[in-house]
């Protein structure tokens, strides 16, 4: 099964710390992107830019709208993801609790990936 | 560039529907769905696309002194929640805008765009 875990973490708390606790936290995410590889559980992992480069489309009636910025504004954003491939969400969650976020304030969002019936079976 | 393309859709109609009907909206909807991915397959065969189960069946973990804290539900309680991603390299912005407008969910919904960040 494959799980994705949505990094949430505070754009403004990142920029606050320090140029050494920022290569730290860096750190972090590359070591499980590491660690779940070397454990074949790592589909595929990224960093996405900051909200402020995110672009929002929507079509209402034919029409198409587009918005800068996210769909929604929040404190915490959602920052990156991993997508683990594991045998049970338990799984997926002790890979998400390794996740820096998950230790600074910030929280992880692990979501089953959908698997058609048919292909399930 | 490559770019995430959120999907993010109100998920309620869903809920109270039986099977049967899921699955005769879910086949009503499909042929666009197939063309979507066509039109993106074009654009970058390598494309990368997931769908997520309910947002109801999320776990979110924090962890706070040390000890993992699981609660059950999305991470925000908000009436739309992101039902799928597609990870994909295209030309620049315009073209993925271009394929935003596509994805069925856009007409219910809000895509969102957002570079993958590079270092």
């Amino acid at each position: 099964m494959e799980y994705l875990a949505l990094v949430y973490g505070n754009p403004d708390a990142w920029g606050q710390m320090s140029e050494a606790e920022r290569a730290s936290a860096y750190e972090g995410y590359m070591a499980v992107a590491r660690d779940a590889t070397a454990a074949g559980a790592l589909v595929d992992a990224s960093e996405l830019e900051a909200t402020a480069a995110a672009t929002s489309v929507r079509v209402r009636d034919g029409e198409a709208l587009v918005t800068d910025g996210p769909y929604a504004e929040a404190k915490e954003s959602l920052g990156g993801y991993y997508l683990f491939s594991c045998d049970s969400i338990e799984e997926a969650v002790e890979w998400a609790a390794k996740i820096p976020a998950a230790w600074h304030g910030g929280a992880i969002e692990v979501r089953p990936v959908h698997v058609e019936a048919e292909a399930a079976a | 560039m490559k770019y995430a393309m959120l999907v993010y859709a109100d998920q309620s109609p869903w809920e109270g529907i039986s099977a049967e009907e899921a699955a005769r909206l879910r086949a009503e909807s499909m042929p666009r769905w197939i063309a979507l991915f066509e039109e993106l397959g074009k654009a970058d065969p390598d494309v990368q696309g997931r769908e997520l189960s309910d947002a109801s069946e999320a776990k979110v973990v924090r962890v706070v002194n040390g000890e993992t804290v699981v609660t059950d539900g999305p991470f925000a309680e908000t009436k739309e929640q992101l039902g799928g991603v597609f990870v994909t390299e295209l030309p620049d912005l315009d073209e993925a805008i271009r394929l935003a407008v596509l994805v069925p969910a856009a007409e219910y919904g809000t895509l969102e765009i957002r570079p993958l960040a590079t270092r």
